[in-house]
Formats: C-alpha cells, structure tokens, sequence
C-alpha cells in the first residue's frame, strides 16, 4: 500500500472541489458565498501540506507519480495561484448562481496543474494536462452572455484540442522507438530515440503541444483573446498558472525524456525564446486594452523563462524556475487589479463599457482605488524587473546565467526586451498617478484587497528575501539535471 | 558607534514613508524637513567621527542577504563617499525650506519623493555590494521619473519617459559588465562575491584582455550616461529643463554616475586590457563635453536649459580630471562633483525663482530684474561667478585642480578644455547681464523678490560656496587620501 499522506496536498483540493460541488447544489445564492471561503481555506490546508512536504523524495503507483523538489516546488507555484484567484473570486461570484461550479472548475484545474508536476509517465501528464486544460475551457467561457468571454473561450478551446492531439501524436511516435511512456525509462532507452528520424518529429510534435500551454510564438494566437476575453480571476489563472503547467510539463519532457535529443530541441526553443520576448514586447507596446497588455507582456515573460531551455544550466534552470513563481505573484495579481477596475466601472458605469479594461479607465486610478493602483505599480514595475521585487531577482539570476553560459548575446537581447516593456509599464503608471480621474472614489471589496495584498507580499518577499525561494528552486532544478 | 551607513538610508525612507500619508502642505513640507534634519545630523556624526588620514573603509556592516549568490548588504564610508554624502544631506533641508511656500498638487507626494530619493542617492554612495548598489542606483529612477511627470513642465512626459528609458538602458548595460565581473570572478576563484571591493582587486586576474576591456567598457558607459558625458546626455537638457526647481536640484544631487567612476571604474582603469586607449578616450570625453557643453550653453534662450549645458560642461571636468589619473587631479573631480552641487542648486533656485515671479525664463524677454529682486540678484550672482570659477568660490578650486594636474598626463585635452573658460564666463556674464541688469520691462508689473525662507536656504548654500571655496580643507584632504590609494594603483602598474 502506498503512502498516500503524500499526496495529501492533492487529495486535498481534490476533496474541497468535491464537497464544493455537493453542498453548492442544495444552498440557496444568497449563502453560496461561503464557499468561496471554503475553497480558500482548502487551498490554503494544501499549501501548508506542500510546503510541510517539502525535501520528501518518492516514487508512487510503478512509478508514475513522482514525489520530488520539482513537483513541490510547482505545487507551490499553482497553490499560491489558486489561493489569489479563489480569495478575489468571493467578490467575483457574489450572488451568482453558479458559485460551486466555479470553485470546483478552478480547483480542479489546479489538480490537474499539481498532478502534471508529479507526472513521471507520459499517460498520467496527458490525462492531468486534460484535466486542466477542461477546467480551464469551461472557466474561460464562463460568462455566457458575454460575446467576446464566448470568442475567446471557443479559441482557446479549439486550438488546446488541436494541440493536445499534436502533443498526444508526438507520444505515441516516443512511445513506438522506446515501447514505454514512462519518462525514466524513455531517458534510459534515448539512444533509440535519437538515432531514430521519428525522435525529431516527436519533438516537433511536442513543442508545438506545449508551447501552446506556454504560449511560445507562434502558437500564441489564443492568448490575446482569450485573456482579455475571460473573467480577470480566470485570466489570472490561465496567465499564472496553467502556463507554469506547460512549463513544468516541458521541463519533465524535453530535459529529463528526451536529453539525447538536446541539441534539437535547444535550437527550436532559441529560436522560440527570441521571438516570443521580442514580439510580446513589440505588441503590447501598442495595447489599449490593459488586459491585452498584459496578455502580450505575458508572453514576452514565457520567453524569458524559456530561457531556461536554452541556457540549461543549473543556474539557468534555477532561474526559470523561480522565475514561474515570480511571475504567479506578478502578472496573478495584476489580472486581478485588472478584474478590479473592471468590476468598479461596471458597477459605476462611467468610462469605457464596452472595453472595460480600456486603458482609458485606469486615468487617475491613484485617486479612484488607491489601493489597486498602488499594488497595480508594484506588479508592473515588478514585471519590468525594477529592484527589491521578485521581477528583478527572477531577471537577475536568469539573465545573468546566460551571460555565464557564456551567451551574452541572448542576454543582451532579454535585457533590451526588458527595456522596451518599461515603456508600456510606466504608461500604465502614468494613466493610474498623473492624469485627472473621471469618477469618483469608490471603496475596494475585501476580498479584491485581500488578494492584491496576498500577491503584493509575495512579490516582495522574493524581491527582499529571495534566499529560500532560492534554495526551493535550485533542489528543484536539481532533479533535473 | 552609531550604524551611521543604514542609519542614513533608513532615516529618509522612514520619513518619507510617513510623509506620503499627511494630508497639508505644511505637514508634509515640515516632516520632510524634520527627517532630512535628522539626516544631516547623523552625517555630520559620521563627519565628527570620520578619520581622513585613511582610505579605508569607515562605519562598515555586512549582512549575508542572498548567500547562494554570495549577495551581502555591506555598507561603509570612505572619502570617496562622505562629501558627497554630506552635499545631499547639506543642500536638501534647504531644499525643503525653498519649497515650502510654493502651492501645488499632492504635497505629500512631492516632499515623500524627495526624502526617496535622499535615501536611494545615499544609498548608492555607502553600497559596497554591487546587489546592493544597483538596487538603489535603479531607485533613483523612480522618484525623479515621478518629479519630472508629476510637477514638471509642458513638455513634461516626453522629458520623463526620454531620462527613464535613457538611464534604464545605459543602467541595463552596465548591470551586463556587473554581471561579467561576477562570473568570470565565480570561475577563477569558486567563490561567488557581489563584493565591490573584492571584485574590483581580482579585476586584473580575470580572462582575457578583451573580455576585462568589455566589462569596463559597459560599466562605465551606465556612469558616463548618468554623469551624464557627450554624447550620452541627450536626456539632460529636457530632464533639467522640464523638472520642477526640487527636481533640478535633485538631478544635480545625484552624483552617483561619478562616484561610480571613482569607485569603480578608476580602479578597474590600469587593469583593463589597453589601458592606455581607454584613458586617451575618457579625456577626450571629458575635455569635448566642457568645450560642448560651454558652447551650446552659450546659444540657449531659455535660462533653465542654459544652465542645463553649463551643468553638463561641469561634469565634463570630473571625466576629465579623473582621466589625469594624478592624485590632485582625481580630488580635483571629486570636489568638482561637491561644489557643483552646490553651485548649480543656487543656479537652480534662482531660476525658479525668476520663472514663479515673472513667468518666464526667455533670458531675452527677462531684464532689470535686479531692480525689483535684489536679494536674489546678490545670491545668483554668487552662484554665476561660482559657476564660471571665480577665485575664493568652490568652482575655481575644483576646475584649476583638474586643468592645473591632468596637464601632467593629458596636456592636449587639458588645452581643448582651456577654451571653455572664455566661454563659460561669457555666458555665465552674458545671461546674467540680460536677466539682472539692464532696462526693466514693465510687462511684469509688480514683480515680488524671492521670500525669507528662500533668501535663508539660498543663502546658506552661498556662504557654504563661499566658505569650500576660500577653506576646501575639510572635504578636500579626505578626498586626497582616498585619490592616492586610487592613483597608487595605477602607478604601481605603470600606467
């Protein structure tokens, strides 16, 4: 029999989103709020369990689940996600009637996440892949009378089948030159994979199905939509979390599976890693919607962490990983300063309904939602990669490893990037603190607060006190290497 | 002893943290000036208890802070530090005090961001981690960046977003030459130190001529665009300019591009790969930026922009006599950086002074202003002749100590740099002739002379013009101790 306190983190959250379902179907509106509390102190139990866990080291079920430094550490990333997401979606779900399904659909989409982390068998990650990738269909078209909710859901929908399909083909082509799925033994039989034609199109094939959930150009095109398109709480788990899925994903695949065919796939994610930050940054230079904005700049930062693949070295690895949850506290809590504005000119009806995220709206937010606008600059200016956030320690342990690595040109090009999206950052920043505001003030929910600081406190204690994340992330990069 | 180097970075933050959350102007204005009181009182402490017959490190404390990557807060003051550490805490109660009586948006704000910005500025000069010293150098970005677009002028986005994307960038490039240094040193010795000191000495051990060429090269370009040096100071006039009076005179406080030179660059200098080349081209720079500097200077109308060149003339004589690499050249530089700090921020102030009251700055559509504004009259008049060196006033000594001792090692650039005087007492005489003296034009009706507080702070800052410059001795001999054990580096190399 197996251990199964070990998986107590995800049996956890399993069980939460069960019960959420259960109660939610025989409670009236009005009371379902609680379960927004509910999910919170569920997701909040697992937390405190991962991080219990930590150092544990175990294989379970033949071998399929694997227990380790990097499977925790990620497990950290999406729980520290689904705890923002679930306390600013309280707010969110007020007095709607579809309370207990949202909260089942966001935790199990981090089951999913959590279970992708401990995969070590191709078939356990795909269906856990699938797992999320549902739950997160269903939450991004979760506002059905919303025309441009539905678009962005249906793309996401349509091209995550296409790619899981891609990613499943690739599989299949591993699974025919080695006979097994499972990824320590694929490493063992590499010498297969490699001298055979069909270990290129497996990588090809699997590059294409994760960068999809990575959101690598060019197979980016849903993300755009899709975030501006969903509710801000779910933007901010797509955007935080299921991207860090895809990466996790992509680090158990390509470096631990398929190391013989390194030389490959370390090409194509150069390749992809330079065009992804360059054109994320271009594009979101020229964004109104903010929500679009941060879409781009989100890609720009996948790139940016896919620098990881090509550096590959412990320092870099190391960086990448920190990196993820740098970026989780970051661009989580900037969708949710989004979702916030959004919320307050919905309620108010002044400004830009159409677009309600229009950058129009966040003019002088400082004296609107201070709050949201001060922690809004702290996200951006973190993303930017400004000192004492976690944006800058990510920057600076992963940039500064290619320049170890001996790559300063692919440095220069990330700082360069770095640069550029400074300059749509500090415009957001400037409509927030110097142009006039139209409205007036209006008080800040609490759980939209709760959420923000939440996001705000992890931000800084990476950027002031980054040691044991550090420490998380180089155990985690570890296991890799 | 006092832990004088945090104390002095967490006095300022803590006010300014405070200051941000009053609700009057003269709340904020009389906390802030509150918190840089208590600030100059710790530096003068740190004064009173400084040794100036040593170039060692005074008032130090380390931390380990990140030990995976041997990041440490490690502060300290030395000679090289503490003038300029006293310029800031000297000139901003005053700065304070000018600012007092003017009416504006959020002053809370404004007075926080000032305090802000004392704390990284000084934080910058007590850093010896490079972590550290990059995090407040970036710091300083941020306080100015809000100046500049919040109280600035017309043009006011356009100047910020120019100074921040610039500095950013140049800031960027020499984090690249940081980082260079630290991996080369992490391979040579398997111990990883953001140490600046440690970095610095193992800097001649480290890979090829080449590599150690670029890794000066891209530090010093994010010092030679701070400081800032032709051609790299296209954000200086617009910035200046466009800055309200507090955040001219904060742009001028902010010295941190040549104490990096002097700190960091001078002695990585005789350990680079062609040494030679480097200080031929660093004394070209600086002697082209005073000629450059001095004569578009003379061709401005508008009388902030004129003292926006002049200012970037100055700076040229800090490259210039750091170049000279001969002891009193290289205190020369670091008193330049001192007095003109001090210089510039009565030029400054007089001419937002001249702007409120009449409300413009067109030097040719000013005039007899003296008439009308006599107090400001004598003490810009003070700070014109400082500025074009005028003996017994700090400029003199500063600019006759770089010209009189880099002739030993660049006499070329020294006489490039010799026309410039002409010309910067000609438009020093020239805009003060048109503006102070002359016909008064009526147009400006009744026009009022600066107010008490501002005669004090100005005044004090002239006197203290007036007393460097006839008694340099208490800045300038901790200044000669720490420029021989800089210039001794170089002269056991034979360069």
């Amino acid at each position: 029999m197996e251990n199964l306190m070990l998986l107590a983190p995800e049996i956890v959250v399993a069980a939460t989103g069960l019960i959420i379902l259960f109660i939610g179907v025989f409670m009236s509106p009005r009371t379902k709020n609680i379960l927004g509390y509910l999910a919170t102190l569920g997701v909040l139990a697992a937390l405190v369990l991962t991080i219990q866990s930590f150092g544990i080291e175990a294989t379970m079920f033949s071998g399929t689940v694997s227990i380790d430094a990097l499977s925790q550490f990620f497990k950290l990333v999406f729980l520290a996600v689904a705890l923002i997401v679930s306390v600013a979606s309280i707010k969110y779900n007020e007095n709607s009637d579809h309370t207990e399904e949202f909260y089942s659909l966001v935790l199990f989409a981090t089951l999913g996440m959590m279970v992708v982390a401990s995969s070590n068998d191709f078939i356990l990650l795909f269906c856990a892949f699938e797992l999320a990738s549902f739950a997160t269909y269903a939450l991004a078209g979760f506002e059905k009378q919303n025309q441009v909710s539905l678009e962005g859901a249906m793309k996401y929908f349509m091209m995550g089948a296409v790619s899981s399909a891609l990613m499943l083909f690739g599989i299949s082509f591993v699974y025919g030159a080695t006979g097994t799925t499972s990824i320590p033994m694929i490493a063992e039989n590499a010498s297969l994979l490699a001298e055979n034609p069909i270990g290129l199109v497996a990588v090809v094939l699997l590059i294409a199905g994760f960068g999809f959930k990575m959101a690598l150009v060019p197979f980016h095109m849903w993300a755009p939509d899709t975030y501006q398109g969903s509710p801000s709480v779910v933007s901010s788990l797509l955007a935080a979390g299921s991207k860090k899925m895809g990466f996790v994903a992509a680090f158990r695949v390509f470096i631990l599976a398929l190391a013989a065919l390194q030389p490959d796939w370390q090409l194509a994610f150069t390749i992809l890693a330079v065009v992804t930050m360059t054109f994320g940054n271009v594009v979101a230079v020229s964004q109104t919607s903010v929500k679009r904005m941060l879409a781009y700049s989100s890609l720009a930062q996948a790139g940016y962490i896919a620098m990881a693949f090509v550096v590959m070295t412990p320092m870099a690895l190391t960086g990448g990983i920190f990196y993820t949850l740098a970026h989780a506290f970051m661009k989580g809590g900037a969708f949710i300063a989004a979702g916030a504005v959004v919320w307050m000119i919905t309620t108010q009806r002044t400004g830009d309904l159409q677009v309600p995220d229009h950058l129009d709206n966040f003019r002088g937010l400082g004296k609107r939602m201070p709050l949201v606008a001060l922690c809004m600059t702290v996200f951006v200016f973190a993303l930017a990669g400004i000192p004492l956030t976690s944006g800058f320690m990510a920057k600076f342990v992963l940039f500064s490893s290619a320049i170890q690595a001996g790559m300063t040109w692919l440095a220069v090009i990330a700082i360069l990037n770095s640069a550029l999206s400074l300059f749509y950052y500090a415009r957001l920043v400037r409509y927030m603190y110097f142009l006039p505001p139209e409205g007036k003030k209006i008080g800040l929910p609490f759980p939209y607060a709760a959420a923000l600081l939440l996001a705000t406190a992890g931000v800084f204690a990476m950027g002031l006190w980054p040691e044991p994340f550090l420490q998380w992330a180089m155990e985690a990069a570890k296991v890799l290497i | 002893m006092l832990p004088v180097a945090s104390l002095l970075i967490l006095v300022p933050l803590i006010f300014a943290a405070v200051t941000f959350f009053t609700k009057t102007k003269d709340q904020a204005a009389g906390l802030a000036f509150l918190g840089s009181i208590a600030t100059l009182g710790l530096t003068l402490y740190a004064y009173l208890n400084f040794d100036s017959s040593t170039a060692v490190m005074q008032f130090f404390e380390s931390i380990d802070w990140i030990p995976l990557l041997g990041v440490k807060y490690s502060v300290g003051i030395d000679g090289v530090s503490l003038p300029l550490i006293l310029l800031n805490a000297i000139v901003i109660p005053f700065l304070i005090l000018y600012s007092w009586k003017e009416d504006r948006e959020s002053p809370n704000r404004f007075y926080g961001l000032i305090l802000t910005m004392q704390a990284a500025v000084i934080g910058v000069f007590v850093s010896l981690d490079f972590v550290v010293f990059y995090v407040f150098w970036e710091l300083t970005l941020i306080p100015l960046f809000f100046m500049v677009n919040i109280w600035g002028g017309e043009k006011r986005a356009h100047a910020s977003y120019k100074f921040f994307i610039y500095t950013h960038v140049a800031s960027l490039v020499m984090l690249l030459g940081i980082f260079g240094l630290f991996y080369a040193s992490w391979q040579q010795t398997g111990v990883p130190t953001f140490d600046i000191r440690t970095l610095v000495a193992q800097f001649q051990f480290l890979g090829s001529g080449l590599l150690r060429d670029a890794i000066f090269l891209s530090i010093i370009f994010g010092f030679l665009a701070k400081l800032p040096i032709f051609p790299f100071h296209s954000w200086l006039p617009d910035a200046y300019t466009e800055a309200p009076t507090a955040g001219s005179v904060l742009f001028i406080l902010l010295k941190i591009g040549g104490y990096g030179l002097f700190r960091i660059s001078l002695p990585m200098l005789p350990n680079t790969g062609n040494p030679e080349l480097m200080i031929t081209m660093l004394g070209f720079l600086g002697a082209f930026s005073i000629l450059y500097g001095a004569l578009v200077a003379l061709r401005q109308k508008d009388l902030k922009r004129m003292i926006a060149y002049s200012s970037l003339s100055h700076m040229g004589y800090v490259l210039l006599g750091s170049a000279g690499l001969v002891t009193l050249s290289v205190s020369g530089a670091m008193f330049q950086q001192f007095s003109h700090g001090l210089i510039m921020s009565i030029m400054f102030m007089s001419a937002g002074a001249i702007q409120t009251s009449t409300g413009t700055r067109i030097i040719n559509n000013l005039g007899g202003l003296a008439k009308k504004m006599p107090m400001l009259a004598v003490l810009m008049m003070l700070g014109f002749m400082a500025s074009l060196g005028l003996p017994g006033l700090t400029g003199f000594i500063a600019e006759f100590l770089v010209l009189a001792f880099s002739y030993v090692n660049l006499p070329g650039f020294v006489l490039l740099a010799l026309l410039s005087i002409v010309i910067t007492a000609g438009y020093n005489l020239w805009a003060m002739q048109r503006a102070m003296f002359g016909v008064y034009s009526e147009k400006f009706g009744d026009v009022r002379d600066i107010d008490s507080l501002q005669v004090f702070s100005m005044g004090i800052i002239a006197l203290l013009v007036l007393y460097f410059g006839l008694n340099p001795n208490p800045v300038l001999n901790m200044m000669i101790t720490n420029s021989k054990a800089i210039v001794s580096l170089a002269a056991a190399l034979g360069v």
